[in-house]
């Protein structure tokens, strides 16, 4: 069929959460790109009697475009090398482009593959703002989905000085400024604090901090400050999305304390807590670790404000890619060393590090991590606020979510799979105690798009209302949950019919989805002498601009 | 207005990739290039580049020779694409997008630092962008370089300031020698360079060994790395008078990322101008590889032993494209390109030395055309121009390439 500009999807069984629709058989009627209410009776139709019919997928956290991205790619040759992608055959005028795969794919082989499983929508979830112009020009290169990034901010050497110096209005009009000229979508906050004595030299002990109130170089500067300052700007601005928070102590045994210590600093307001799973753990360093699920998961249920994505463990390869890269190197030299290991340390803001890493359900802490992840999603009262992600590439692959929306609906499967894993670390799990939940296909709408979209504050997006955005997914309904995701009958973007008889078939160019906040200009007199001292790079030649 | 400055302007003379320069232009002439270092100053010279559209050596339009170029590529059977000098990113997409086209092998400049690529690539990284150096490094070791020669404002503008707070460390080895005003030489000898960068890895991982007398200073130098708050280290990632030893690039990065257990350290790889580092991203990001892509099996294949420069000298290729300045070829490329069908879209094309069939004259990325390029630690940086020029290469490529169609299937 052709991409007409009037389309009714005819027949299906939709599920549209944000517009209270949950399995009812209608039609979804689409002109000129987005969701009508009504048209013509001689409209072109797609039959989709039978089929399952949703929003575009929404991914709110994946690593998919810019430098650090772009190391991990140029990391692993031999998994691109076991993963090439021929180009698809399209029918649109696009050139159609080859690519290889592996946990870190190429720009043309996210884009195609990311619509293949029918999402449309995806946010880049760390750029450091020296690299923005680069993440830009990869997200020119990912066809089909609507796209964004989340500026990181939190370990940078000018908002440091002026919360040290107490400057907490210019704190926010620099957040503002930054915003605007690297084009981001939202503020992201990795380790507070932490990555700044990373960089700042030393040996163990010194460059990392461990807790909310560790000191940053300057006493008044911790990484509590640093949230608060943060979640306040983020509030104040109005933005779309809040601060999205990496926590300090990723990864660490007992960092369950310093999730809800994070959680608690910024009660109150909104805010969202990225790969919880990676920060939902019970035990001491040194000590057996155990899931603190529950603990964390008690305190989300209990405050509407607060929201996370789960950062699932998936068992198999993942690269793990992350700013946080004190942690990188912990992971790098605990592992008995010999992996490869990429560390950078950013100008102004961020850090990068990168380690490939397999998931093996045999592995103590992996099923322990795979565990955790599962339980959040089973313990969430509020589906609206726990979004799907496995922090593609860090806990598994995008390409591994419909594996996991079986796990997450399909009970007996989920046993038989957690009979197979190492149970050794496995003892305070609540999925142990059978935790008989199967999310519904409703629920499942709702935490891989209509969620992420009302909590990004895509209000165009996540569902099928009139004015939507015609990003429309068409699944062949299966008991095997898994295999229904990942083959996606239809898939619309934008109205234009990208994926048919589960066959891509037509690439057009996604939308950049960015903010310009409002701020006073007074900042930027400060920060152009701030730069002359300070930067490599011209104040004029920093962040992504367009240069006349 | 017979005056125009154009200021934070970004020189592609070398991997410093400078973004501080200020351009005059004067009656259609670049009279300065504030801030620039000389051979900055060289690379913009006055602007003035050929305006040149030749078919077989004839001026021809840029409608014909596009239609020739295209014709030639299509009709290939083993084309060769090759991104030189001096093009931005934004060309260097649509260069590759042809190569995948036409199922064509695909190289660039970034080949020239294989062996800190494949380095990196075996073992990672420990490295920051410069201005981090610049920031925190009390130590800086420059490995058998000394940057003044290839990339002049290297030490001043990423090293060089605080001496008081800044030891500086030259390390000799044979002819390729540190940094004439050192705080400290260290001298080690040719063949024993790939020891002694062992020998300071397992020092610093503290292991006990019996080194040599010879290696004494270099045990020396890993003790006061380890000493450091944070030290960097600076080598050469381009070709030199001693042959790119893949095992020297593999030892200088394990010793940089073993430095991070006592103390923080980060490995600097100094790379030529031209935008290479700009290939290298840009393929990695299409590709999944920085250089040496082989598109022959209708996907992308890494072949880093069989990169431009093999493949025309076996004879392999029987057409190329090239994308940027012929002038920066490296020599056996250019030479391979000789009695090959080849066009040559970019900066100064009708000044190729090997007789290439279309040559297409455009302006020089941040001098004549906008766009966006990388320094040598991958800090990507916009283009300005500052003065009018040929015809763009983003447009003449991206031409050629809508010329080409849609992809054939088999
Ligand atoms: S150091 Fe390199 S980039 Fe800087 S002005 Fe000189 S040639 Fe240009
Ligand atoms: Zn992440």
């Amino acid at each position: 069929m052709s991409s007409p500009a009037r389309l009714r999807i005819a027949g299906g069984t939709v599920y549209d959460p944000t517009n209270g629709v949950d399995g009812v058989v209608r039609d979804v009627c689409i002109e000129d790109g987005r969701i009508v209410a009504e048209l013509p009776r001689d409209a072109q139709r797609l039959d989709a009697g039978g089929m399952v019919v949703m929003p575009g997928g929404v991914d709110i956290h994946s690593h998919i475009a810019g430098p650090s991205v772009n190391h991990a790619r140029r990391l692993s040759p031999e998994e691109h090398a076991a993963d090439a992608m021929p180009a698809p055959r399209l029918e649109d005028a696009t050139l159609a482009r080859s690519g290889t795969g592996g946990t870190v794919p190429t720009t043309f082989a996210t884009g195609y593959r990311y619509a293949g499983l029918g999402y449309t929508t995806a946010m880049e979830a760390a750029v450091a703002p020296l690299g923005a112009r680069h993440a830009h020009a990869e997200l020119d290169d990912t066809p089909i989905l609507d796209a964004g990034f989340f500026v990181l901010l939190g370990n940078d050497d000018y908002l440091l000085r002026q919360i040290a110096a107490g400057e907490t209005a210019r704190a926010r009009d620099y957040a503002a400024w930054l915003l605007g000229v690297t084009r981001g979508y939202a503020i992201k906050i990795v380790n507070p604090g932490g990555v700044a004595l990373w960089k700042s030299g030393g040996s163990d002990g010194t460059r990392n901090v461990t807790g909310l109130d560790d000191i940053v170089g300057s006493t008044s500067v911790t990484p509590r400050k640093i949230l608060e300052t943060l979640g306040a700007a983020a509030n104040a601005l109005a933005l779309p999305h809040p601060v999205h928070v990496h926590s300090n102590n990723l990864g660490q045994p007992g960092n369950y304390a310093t999730t809800l210590a994070s959680m608690k600093a910024l009660g109150g307001q909104r805010a969202h807590f990225t790969h919880l799973q990676f920060h939902s753990y019970g035990g001491e360093r040194g000590k057996p670790w155990q899931s603190a699920a529950r603990d964390v998961m008690e305190y989300v249920n209990a405050h509407p404000e607060t929201s996370v994505d789960v950062g699932q463990v998936m068992f198999g390869p993942a690269t793990t890619v992350t700013a946080d890269s004190p942690v990188e190197h912990l992971l790098a030299t605990s592992t008995g060393g010999g992996r490869k290991w990429v560390n950078v340390d950013i100008e102004l803001e961020s850090g990068c590090g990168i380690v490939p890493y397999v998931y093996k359900e045999k592995a103590a802490v992996a099923a322990l991590q795979w565990a955790v992840g599962l339980e959040l999603f089973l313990l969430a009262k509020d589906p609206w606020r726990v979004v799907l992600s496995t922090d593609h590439p860090n806990g598994g692959t995008f390409l591994s979510y419909p594996e996991l929306i079986r796990l997450l609906m399909d009970r007996s499967y989920r046993d038989e799979r957690l009979k197979a894993v190492n149970q050794k670390l496995l003892g305070g799990s609540a999925l142990l105690d059978g935790l008989s939940r199967e999310y519904t296909l409703q629920e499942i709408a709702i935490v891989t798009r209509a969620g992420p979209a009302r909590l990004l504050g895509l209000t165009n997006k996540g569902h099928l209302g009139p004015g939507a955005d015609a990003d429309v997914t068409l699944y062949t309904s299966d008991a095997d949950r898994a295999k229904m995701f990942a083959t996606p009958r239809y898939v619309l973007k934008g109205g234009t019919v990208v994926v048919e008889e589960g066959q891509l078939r037509r690439a057009p160019a996604g939308q950049r989805l960015s903010v310009r906040p409002e701020y006073d200009t007074a900042v930027t007199k400060d920060l152009r002498r701030f730069f002359e001292q300070n930067a490599t790079v011209s104040f004029a030649n920093y962040g992504a601009e367009a240069v006349p | 207005m017979t005056e125009r400055a154009t200021e934070h302007v970004t020189c592609l003379g070398c991997g410093c990739a400078c973004d501080d320069i200020g351009v005059v232009v004067k009656h259609g002439r670049i009279t300065q290039a504030n801030n620039a270092c000389a051979l900055g100053a060289a690379w913009f010279g006055d602007g003035m580049v050929p305006a040149e559209i030749r078919v077989d050596g004839q001026a021809a339009t840029l409608e014909k020779a596009i239609h020739k170029a295209a014709t030639l590529l299509v009709r290939a059977k083993r084309p060769l694409v090759y991104i030189a000098g001096d093009v931005s990113c934004e060309a260097q997409r649509e260069a590759v997008a042809i190569g995948d086209r036409l199922h064509a092998a695909v190289d660039s400049l970034a080949a020239t630092a294989a062996a800190a690529v494949l380095a990196a690539q075996r073992r990672g990284r420990a490295t920051a962008t410069l201005g981090e150096i610049r920031r925190q490094a009390d130590l800086v070791v420059f490995w058998a370089v000394d940057p003044s020669e290839r990339y002049p404002r290297f030490t001043a503008r990423y090293t060089g300031e605080r001496r008081a707070s800044r030891a500086v460390i030259g390390v000799d080895v044979g002819p390729s020698r540190g940094p004439r005003d050192s705080d400290l030489r260290v001298t080690i000898a040719p063949d024993d360079e790939v020891d002694a960068l062992a020998i300071m890895r397992a020092i610093v991982a503290g292991r006990d060994l019996d080194a040599a007398e010879r290696f004494e200073s270099a045990v020396d130098l890993a003790r006061r790395m380890m000493r450091a708050r944070y030290a960097a280290i600076v080598a050469d990632g381009e070709p030199s008078s001693a042959a790119a030893d893949p095992d020297r690039a593999e030892a200088l990065v394990a010793l940089a990322q073993a430095l991070n257990g006592p103390t923080r350290c980060a490995l600097a790889t100094l790379r030529a101008g031209g935008n290479r580092s700009g290939a290298d991203a840009v393929l990695t990001w299409q590709t999944g590889f920085p250089f040496a892509v082989d598109f022959a099996g209708g996907t992308p294949a890494y072949r880093p032993a069989r990169g431009a420069r093999v493949l025309l000298a076996g004879g392999e290729i029987d057409a190329a494209l090239v994308v940027g300045s012929p002038a920066t070829l490296p020599e056996d490329v250019a030479e391979g390109l000789g009695g090959k069908s080849v066009a040559v879209v970019g900066p100064r094309a009708s000044a190729a030395t090997f007789g290439p069939g279309v040559a297409i004259d455009t302006g020089v990325a941040g001098i004549h055309e906008c766009g966006t390029a990388f320094r040598m630690d991958d800090v990507p940086l916009p283009l300005r121009a500052s003065l009018p020029g040929p015809p763009a290469a983003l447009n003449v490529v991206r031409t050629i390439r809508e010329r080409l169609g849609a992809r054939t299937h088999e």
